[in-house]
């Protein structure tokens, strides 16, 4: 019950999270890692990026504390024999527009991350950088890992 | 063919067109067939509404016998749906390398699972059947399955066992390879459906990705299910 009122009181902390890097005139929201068995080697990051700025942003990538390599994934659904097939594409970058709001979630667009190093377990909190074009504009972010997506 | 051209000389037919009589019992024929056929097709129809509208899932109407497949279960030994007797049994198909979407649908289903009425939950049990047997031993299984919840049973087999299993269910996969990587970092594209079969072994409804997370409404669906609906 203790560890189940500090996960939401952390869950609670994690959603108002909002980074805001002097040179970047980005929000990020509600960011979360989902926790893994040790035996994956992969897992995803998601969250809500929203550009502030005039102009358009690519998130192009990160690093993650736990992992070799983090690249930006969209999810691909196709139809066949009438039951959606799911899969997944790496794509050079994720662009954001002045005004809008990239939402990376299951099921939807994300941040795989591959070849893990260590598998942080429910509650704790991986260090997540990441990556803007034009430049190499980098923001850091600490990110709870979930079993849940947060609702 | 030299048969039936001769035959035609032999028997010529006088009128092209049938007699009037005839012609008008074919019509009513014709139409008994149609009415027959649209009230087939309303009943049929309607018999799917109705259980579509009991239940939150897509029904199947009727209900087909769940395909009995023969895999392997996590601590290698042969397994078959028919040995779960008395059972409701979730399950889906995917892979551990999954990233995205099967950790969701285990996660969806761990929080289903875990909101069931404990009477309920002993009657209920969770399968993932992996379709990357090269990468997927029942090791491998063992260690990613139940993880997310200790009850759920990860399931491989050989590429044969697990093609007839995906084609009973119409499930779909296959091996997308990412070119300059290296060969072991496949991906695989899957339908991402989860099944629900009653404990009388009648393949009863589909969810898909996205219906899996509300987890009341699938809990609904379970519920009847293990009621006899």
């Amino acid at each position: 019950m203790i560890i189940r009122i500090f996960l939401s009181l952390l869950y609670v902390s994690c959603a108002s999270l909002i980074a805001r890097a002097d040179s970047l005139p980005i929000k990020i929201e509600g960011a979360w890692v989902q926790a893994v068995p040790a035996v994956a080697d992969a897992t995803a990051a998601y969250m809500k990026i929203t550009n502030l700025g005039d102009a358009s942003l690519k998130l192009v990538g990160a690093s993650c504390s736990v992992a070799s390599r983090v690249e930006p994934m969209i999810t691909t659904r196709q139809e066949r024999n009438g039951q959606e097939i799911m899969g997944m594409e790496a794509v050079p970058d994720l662009e954001i527009v002045p005004g809008a709001t990239l939402e990376l979630k299951p099921g939807g667009d994300h941040l795989m991350i591959m070849g893990l190093t260590s598998h942080p377990s429910e509650g704790e909190r991986v260090k997540l950088t990441v990556r803007f074009a034009p430049g190499d504009q980098r923001l850091d972010l600490e990110v709870p890992v979930l079993r849940q997506e947060p609702k | 063919m030299n048969k039936s051209v001769s035959e035609l000389e032999e028997n010529p037919t006088p009128n092209n067109s049938p007699p009037a009589i005839g012609r008008r019992m074919l019509l009513a024929a014709f139409a008994l067939a149609v009415a027959l056929l649209v009230s087939f097709l309303f009943a049929r129809y309607t018999a799917y509404r109705t259980v579509q509208a009991k239940f939150y899932g897509q029904p199947l109407v009727p209900a087909k016998e769940a395909f009995d497949f023969h895999l392997v279960d996590q601590n290698g030994k042969a397994f078959q749906l028919s040995q779960l007797r008395g059972k409701a049994v979730l399950f889906s198909f995917g892979f551990t390398h999954c990233p995205n979407v099967c950790p969701t649908t285990l996660s969806d289903l761990a929080k289903i699972y875990r909101a069931l009425p404990e009477r309920d939950r002993a009657r209920v049990q969770v399968l993932f059947v992996s379709v990357d047997p090269r990468r997927d031993q029942p090791e491998t299984m063992k260690n990613y399955v139940p993880y997310f919840d200790d009850s759920f049973i990860g399931l491989t087999g050989t590429e044969d066992q697990i093609a007839e299993a995906a084609k009973a269910y119409g499930a779909y996969y296959e091996i997308v390879h990412d070119p300059g990587q290296n060969p072991d970092s496949y991906s695989v594209n899957h339908s991402a459906f989860t099944y629900l079969i009653s404990p009388d072994r009648k393949w009863k409804l589909l969810y898909n990705f996205d219906q899996l997370s509300d987890t009341n409404k699938v809990i609904r669906d379970i519920e009847q299910v293990l009621g006899g609906a």
